[in-house]
């Protein structure tokens, strides 16, 4: 059976053989790219290229997840950019979010660099990031969290893991690990909030309210 | 509802009416249906805490709540607008329970304890706290001292933690997040709740012990804790009722007295409704208790007019509340001799009475009043400065009354007659003529400083024995024995 002319030749030209190689070649390169974006842009270096995440950065280095006995550091991305290239990815692009509105701070809008306002805002952070955690199952705890491997130190700790924990996901439990602590979002009170960053601030009563008005 | 204690106290022909009413005969039962407590969720807790706090989830098993089905959720319930409220395993709790959780199904104990000075025992210290717990030491005391027996004024900060300023605490007059005030676990240990424990005298002495009240020390002196501690097995401390004279017989303990059921009297939460004087003030005062119509009480002075049920009087705290009740001295004294009555005879009672006033009114009137009337000339006449303690007689003048005063005080009211005497009056004494006077002339001058002890003491006339110097007694070497003849000494081997 004779092909139809307007069938492109499947024979292996030396244009063909090209564009395989190329497309191949600028595929890798791509994929390899992306690896190395998402790795590099996971890395507390390139958060804190952004003046506000010196604040998160700052309370990062005091937690254990930062300094931990075992020597297993977690960066920033183990905990809050989703393993895999494309949700990286995805996750990164969301991120740039984030960007935008810290370049927009610089014009209108809160200023997340002053440290006043980064912590008025800190609750929403957290809200959002552990609706991110129960989403995906607390999936990036578990890239180095094993179930079944924890002992803990109190005789029960495994116990309480094993029987306790069914139907839960780390995040139920474990909040409040690395950044300032904030309660759960049912239990959360803006005023009493307020009170406390401008008792920790020496700022006058009421500046808290006017502030995130702005 | 008027309790019935308060009845019994408060009205004429009181404890008739007492009589006529179905009164609980221990701690008042609780009388809700089951409906009220085993919350939904409260069992789910115990699997894990107990692993994670075997301890207290142990208590917990071992308590009467846990018999009848009274849980965890129970208790911690909370809603997520109260101040306190965390999620903890996806529910909505309080770390804190407060007097109002437990009033949830103890309600008179709840009723009771509210306006006693049990449960105003923070605004009981709100002014000298500044004095010696910030500048004479430091506000670490006030967490760590202080509020530990009187309660802190719990904060909760922005994040939902309780401020470790004021937390942990069981003051027994914590100010807590809901506007409660108290502590039940300040007396029953949490989380085993046992009566018996409650009942002992230990359950008081965390609090009720060291110089300026030492309760624990003076009831352990006095024949009362010689038979308790002799006879503690025949307390029948576990009893589900507790009426002295009629449950136990073996020997009292402070909840015998200041709290207990005893033949026809009622128990009662409010510790202090059947105390007639204040004993721990400079000078001791017979006291009124106004009850108002929401619970709050006022112990009013008797050289104030007792106000008439009905009429509108000022509260401690400032606001105006209606009055419902006054029990009057006479009716607390009535109140607490009644308990003495189930073991000893009016006249030992009544006699007892009198030489315990006759100790309170010789403390007013020879050293109380009048040291306080020289301190406030000294600082009237700018001889001392307003603040307190920076001064060595402002030292002396506290411990006059706080430490030893108090003692004394307390030791004539529960019969050990060590602490009335060598711990408390003859400190008194000591401390008076051998250091107070003193610095009196030492801050003020000689001339000056005897001008104001004389205006003072003149006319006190257990002070006359000064203008005796020449009286004599043997006790301190006098008179001296005669030289003896100098040949003697040639004389001897």
């Amino acid at each position: 059976m004779t092909k139809p002319r307007w069938l492109p030749s499947l024979a292996l030209t030396r244009h063909v053989l090209f564009a395989i190689v190329a497309g191949g070649v600028a595929g890798v390169l791509f994929m390899v790219f992306l690896i190395e974006f998402d790795h590099y842009t996971s890395t507390a270096e390139f958060c804190t290229t952004c003046h506000s995440m010196k604040i998160a950065e700052n309370e990062y280095r005091q937690s254990a997840h930062y300094r931990s006995a075992s020597g297993v550091r977690a960066d920033c991305g183990h905990c809050h950019v989703s393993e895999g290239v494309f949700a990286a990815t995805w996750d990164h692009i969301k991120g740039a979010q984030d960007l935008l509105k810290e370049i927009k701070g610089k014009l209108v809008g809160p200023d997340y660099d002053d440290p006043v306002i980064n912590a008025l805002h800190a609750p929403e952070a957290a809200f959002a990031a552990r609706r991110q955690f129960r989403a995906n199952d607390s999936a990036n705890c578990k890239r180095c969290h094993v179930l079944d491997a924890v002992v803990g130190k109190r005789p029960d700790t495994a116990a309480i893991h094993r029987e306790d924990a069914k139907g839960k996901t780390c995040v139920d439990c474990h909040m409040n690990l690395v950044h300032r602590k904030v309660p759960d979002e049912r239990t959360f009170k803006r005023d009493a909030w307020n009170r406390m960053i401008e008792e920790e601030f020496g700022l006058a009563p009421g500046t808290a309210d006017r502030l995130m008005k702005e | 509802m008027s309790h019935p204690l308060r009845s019994a106290v408060v009205f004429p022909c009181a404890l008739v009416v007492a009589l006529l009413l179905p009164t609980p005969a221990g701690a008042a039962k609780v009388t809700l249906d089951k409906s009220h407590w085993g919350h939904e969720v409260g069992e789910k807790c115990v699997s894990c805490h107990q692993k994670a706090s075997a301890g207290l989830t142990k208590q917990w098993e071992d308590s009467v709540h846990a018999k009848v089905g009274v849980n965890c959720m129970d208790c911690h319930q909370a809603e997520a607008k109260d101040a306190d409220a965390i999620t903890h395993e996806g529910y909505v709790i309080a770390t804190v329970v407060s007097p109002k959780d437990c009033g949830r199904c103890h309600t008179t104990e709840l009723a009771e304890h509210q306006g006693s000075v049990h449960a105003e025992a923070v605004s009981l210290i709100q002014d000298k706290v500044p004095s010696l717990a910030h500048t004479l030491t430091g506000v670490a005391m006030e967490a760590a001292g202080c509020a530990q027996c009187h309660g802190s004024v719990l904060k909760v900060r922005g994040d939902g933690t309780l401020d470790p300023s004021t937390w942990p605490n069981s003051g027994i007059g914590r100010i807590n997040p809901d506007g409660s005030k108290g502590s039940c676990s300040s007396c029953h240990g949490r989380h085993r709740f046992s009566k018996a424990q409650a009942r002992e005298p230990s359950a008081c002495v965390r609090c009720h012990f060291g110089p300026d009240s030492p309760d624990k020390e003076i009831y352990e002196a006095s024949k009362h804790g010689m038979l308790y501690a002799a006879q503690r097995d025949e307390m029948n401390l576990g009893s589900d009722t507790w009426v002295a004279g009629k449950d136990y017989s073996a020997a009292p303990t402070c909840v015998t007295c200041h709290m207990g059921a005893a033949g026809k009297l009622p128990p009662t939460h409010d510790v202090g409704m059947r105390n007639m004087w204040s004993l721990n003030t400079p000078v001791s005062q017979r006291q009124h208790l106004v009850v108002f119509e929401d619970g709050d009480k006022r112990e009013l002075p008797d050289s104030m007019e007792a106000p008439k049920r009905g009429t509108e009087m000022e509260k401690g705290n400032g606001t105006v509340g209606k009055v419902k009740a006054v029990a009057t001295p006479e009716r607390r004294r009535q109140a607490m001799s009644s308990v003495c009555l189930e073991c000893h005879s009016k006249p030992l009672v009544t006699d007892f009475m009198k030489q315990f006033d006759d100790v309170v009114l010789l403390f007013n009137e020879k050293f109380g009043a009048p040291a306080t009337a020289i301190m406030q000339d000294l600082y009237a006449r700018g001889v001392l400065t307003p603040q307190p303690f920076d001064e060595p007689i402002e030292f002396t003048y506290w411990e006059l009354w706080h430490d030893e005063g108090a003692r004394a005080r307390h030791g004539a009211a529960m019969a050990s007659p060590n602490h009335a005497w060598w711990e408390g009056m003859y400190l008194v004494g000591r401390n008076f003529y051998g250091k107070f006077l003193p610095q009196v002339r030492e801050a003020a001058g000689k001339a000056d400083g005897d001008a104001i002890i004389r205006k003072h003491l003149a006319d006190v006339a257990g002070h006359a024995w000064l203008a005796q110097p020449q009286r004599t007694n043997p006790i301190l070497g006098y008179p001296p024995k005669p030289a003896a003849p100098a040949a003697a000494e040639g004389t001897a081997p």
